[in-house]
């Protein structure tokens, strides 16, 4: 056997596709889904989110699920929960590579014996549905009415999803059977280096708009996802959100806008439910046009022609007063706005000449020695 | 050089062979590092003192320590918000010549750095995406252009991979390369910064002329000349990096490689965009000035129209903000009215440089019993605690004041080939691995474990947790947050 053959026939070993985890992010703005009750109720909207996992859970035993509420002016766990759920969280993990048995005879679960009763219950879905919905109502219990503003924290649910996601891979990784000593920041320069041990993706059901003042946060979260190849899905289900869609964009997601809230089933298992192994042989859907303005540092106004620093890339809506930067102070020459940066040297050819010269001349000259 | 041989061990006892690191360079003579540490002679380091057993009798705790110093040994690095130039026009400058076939750097220093220059092109671009980079090489006492200035990482790349059909030959030139250097970036605008990054493996160059007006010319075209040596510091070359960067040490511009990892770190440190001093007025080349940028839509017609760019059909494109001529690609210039179109994606990717992450600080085990706090808050992975912990804790404190050279010997023993201590970079991680493996967020005091640690300042850089703490998006909502965080910074950073 010679070596191509090996390491070709290694890649190959597992051939069943890497298990996903699928972390939602689900926007609780009370304002935003007051607004929707009508069409959607939340209640509704929760009772359709469940089906979808379940539906997620059941494609592969080792399927995991994250779902991260995104409030008014925090993001918290709704599911898993910390310390007592996160441990057979993890052990689940490590049992993907045995069998059936495992599912449930290794779950030491000791918190939700409440339930017992529905027998007919597939228990890791009853597990799920339990603890959303306990740490639901909790959150919306302990909310505040000084806290209700129309916009919703979507970029720390995105930072948290990472970080959490973060945390699964290197469970993962060393649990697979050759662990990488790589720390997770190299795994994230060299993305190319091992297989997947856990395909990651994230999604977000939105509903409230206004996110221009986490313009920076979101953006860091949005080129991590990149980096990381992790997509982001957008269930657009009201509000108006041009950087989700920039989002979902760059990082090869789904953006999908509800156009009758009434079907978010419908929607979630037509156009979310295939992981990335999935994707390749079907027919994304995909957003016509991507709105790709940006939001001035000055007045958090979306803008599609800016005037950007050329120190610190900070965009302004107009040209500061006084000509200084309001981020890093620096005072810019006003004269050269409109003057265009060089992005692509247009006129390559006649310097590559130039310098061609200059190398013919040294030729000339060069006499080593 | 030829007698520069890495295999050679002198006649120790067996046992402890495999254990002694073995400093190159005597028979060479001159491989010096740029902090000016001489690598003359026999450096051992006891790695094997300094592995403790763990209450269970095995290595476990020591080992997980010395990864947990690995990690938080990368990661400190200086948060303050400095100004950066952050559009580049950076050329890169390849040592072509016959040094570059010694075998030092692991597998011959010439296939190393097409390697490393392959990864450095993807980086590059990553950190700076609306700069350009250009690659010059020399050999035969000649400069050649590998690469012509560009923002297109796949065409350097895949110049670069030509490279890799030819020998390095004959000597190099430096003050051709740099000539040619300096008239690739002549044109340059005065809003950019202007740099060269020399990977220099000669001990010689063979040049036409006085190389010195070379640099007097350099100085005068306000190009900040980098040099990273593989074999030995050239006076001319710490010449070279002090005139034209006059006011940076000459630690952070003329460096020689110990190492394979360490010619990767200091060739990777040059994707950084670099700081600029704040007189940016006179001086040094870089100039503010305001730039119009159009942040363009994406379209997607029904039937294919000619883009301005190519006059080709397509049907996707992006709209140009200002006269709406359809384009195929950003970012790039509108052919019909100028304007630069780029994706605000593109500047995002330099926001981290403009406002940093700060540090976490360690948290003691004090402070650690005190609080409520018993996961990550990131990650939720529960935190040991200080009884379960107490054998770690001990091995660890046995080890407190080396676990950083422990590091070191580790790094050292994934790579095969001897090498020198660096001994500056044990000095940064004296400190910083947490003893109860807390970190905590000094804005939003919550906890946070290594793993989220270093995937927040690295990859993220945000803190998960005050991005989602109560009363963030009030304080963002009045405006000119970013004004007050960094001035806030910049306090807390001179105080
Ligand atoms: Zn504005
Ligand atoms: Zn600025
Ligand atoms: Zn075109
Ligand atoms: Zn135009
Ligand atoms: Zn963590
Ligand atoms: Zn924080």
């Amino acid at each position: 056997m010679n070596a191509v053959d090996g390491s070709d026939h290694y890649s190959k070993t597992s051939d069943e596709p890497p298990p996903s985890l699928l972390t939602i992010i689900l926007d609780t703005n009370p304002n935003a889904w007051a607004l929707l009750s009508p069409t959607l109720p939340l209640s509704a909207a929760i009772a359709n989110l469940l089906v979808f996992i379940n539906a997620h859970l059941a494609f592969n035993n080792a399927n995991k699920v994250a779902i991260i509420a995104s409030h008014t002016q925090r993001a918290e766990f709704l599911y898993p929960l910390p310390a007592h759920e996160i441990s057979p969280h993890i052990n689940g993990s490590n049992t993907h590579n045995g069998d059936v048995e495992m599912a449930d005879g290794d779950e030491p679960t000791v918190a939700e014996e409440t339930s017992t009763d529905d027998a007919n219950h597939y228990r890791p879905f009853r597990q799920i549905q339990s603890t959303l919905l306990t740490s639901l109502s909790t959150l919306l219990k302990t909310t505040s009415p000084t806290s209700l503003t129309p916009t919703t924290s979507i970029a720390g649910a995105l930072t948290l999803a990472l970080t959490y996601i973060n945390r699964c891979t290197l469970n993962a990784s060393t649990t697979s059977p050759n662990p990488t000593t790589t720390t997770p920041s190299d795994n994230a320069l060299n993305p190319d280096t091992a297989p997947p041990p856990l395909h990651p993706r994230i999604l977000i059901l939105s509903v409230s708009g206004d996110l221009a003042h986490q313009y920076i946060p979101i953006m860091n979260t949005i080129f991590a996802c990149q980096r990381l190849s992790i997509p982001i899905d957008i269930a657009k289900i009201s509000g108006d959100t041009v950087f989700l869609q920039q989002a979902s964009d760059a990082t090869h997601g789904t953006y999908i806008k509800l156009e009758h809230p009434r079907g978010l089933l419908q929607y979630l298992m037509m156009g979310f439910l295939p992981d990335q192994s999935c994707r390749g042989f079907l027919v994304a859907p995909t957003a016509v046009g991507v709105d790709f303005r940006a939001a001035c540092f000055c007045h958090r106004r979306v803008v599609d022609v800016g005037f950007v620093c050329s120190i610190c890339l900070s965009i302004f809506c107009s040209p500061p007063e006084g000509a200084i930067c309001l981020t890093c102070g620096t005072h810019l020459q006003l004269g050269e706005y409109g003057e265009k940066p060089a992005v692509v040297a247009k006129k390559k050819k006649k310097k590559r000449d130039m310098v061609d010269g200059k190398a013919k001349e040294a030729t000339v000259r060069s006499r080593p020695g | 050089m030829a007698d520069t041989d890495d295999e050679y061990v002198q006649d120790i006892s067996d046992d402890e062979v495999e254990a002694h690191q073995v400093t190159r360079g005597a028979g060479g003579g001159s491989r010096a590092t740029g902090q000016g540490l001489r690598g003359g002679g026999w450096e051992v380091t006891r790695t094997w003192e300094n592995v403790v057993e763990g209450a269970d009798g095995t290595i476990n705790s020591t080992v997980e320590g010395l990864l947990e110093a690995g990690k938080r040994k990368r990661l400190l690095k200086d948060t303050t918000p400095l100004q950066r130039g952050i559009i580049r026009h950076l050329l890169l400058v390849l040592d072509l010549s016959t040094a570059m076939s010694e075998k030092d750097l692991r597998p011959t220093r010439y296939l190393l750095t097409l390697r490393y220059t392959t990864a450095f092109i993807t980086e590059f671009f990553e950190q700076n995406p609306i700069s350009q980079l250009g690659i010059i090489g020399t050999r035969d006492g000649l400069a050649l252009t590998i690469s012509p200035l560009s923002g297109n990482p796949n065409d350097h790349i895949a110049n670069v991979q030509k490279l890799h059909d030819q020998e390095p030959k004959g000597q190099p030139s430096l003050q051709n390369a740099l000539d040619m250097a300096r008239a690739a970036l002549f044109h340059a605008p005065t809003h950019t910064t202007r740099e060269v990054l020399i990977l220099f493996g000669s001990l010689i160059s063979s040049d036409p002329g006085d190389v010195h007006i070379t640099i007097s010319a350099l100085v005068k075209s306000h190009i900040a000349v980098q040099i990273i040596g593989l074999a030995a510091q050239v006076a001319i070359c710490q010449t070279l990096a002090n005139r034209t960067n006059p006011s940076l040490p000459l630690s952070q511009t003329y460096t020689v490689a110990l190492n394979e990892q360490h010619y990767r770190d200091l060739f990777m440190r040059a994707t950084t965009p670099p700081t600029t001093p704040q007189s940016t007025k006179e001086g040094n080349g870089v100039q503010s000035s305001l730039l119009m940028m159009g942040f363009p839509s994406r379209i997607v017609d029904p039937s294919p129209t000619l883009c301005a760019c190519h006059s080709r059909p397509t049907r996707g494109g992006y709209l140009c903000s200002r006269c709406s001529s359809k384009v195929c690609s950003l970012p790039t210039q509108c052919p019909a009215c100028g304007l630069t179109l780029i994706l605000s994606t593109h500047l995002a990717r330099s926001y981290h440089h403009l406002f940093p992450l700060r540090n976490w600080k360690e948290v003691s085990w004090a402070k650690a019993s005190v609080s409520k706090q018993t996961c990550c808050f990131g990650c939720q992975m529960p935190f040991l605690d200080r009884s379960t912990n107490n054998h770690r804790r001990q091995s660890s404190g046995a080890g407190g004041q080396n676990h950083d050279r422990i590091a070191l010997g580790m790094t050292r023993g994934q790579t095969k080939t001897p090498k020198i201590v660096p001994k500056t970079q044990s000095a940064a991680s004296k400190d910083g691995v947490s003893e109860s493996g807390r970190y905590e967020c000094e804005t939003c005091g919550r906890f946070f474990c290594i793993d989220c640690d270093v995937f927040a300042h690295e990859v993220v850089h945000n803190c998960p947790g005050c991005q989602s703490r109560e009363g963030i998006l009030q304080a963002q909502a009045h405006g000119a947050l970013d004004i007050g965080e960094m001035e806030g910074l910049e306090e807390s950073q001179n105080s």
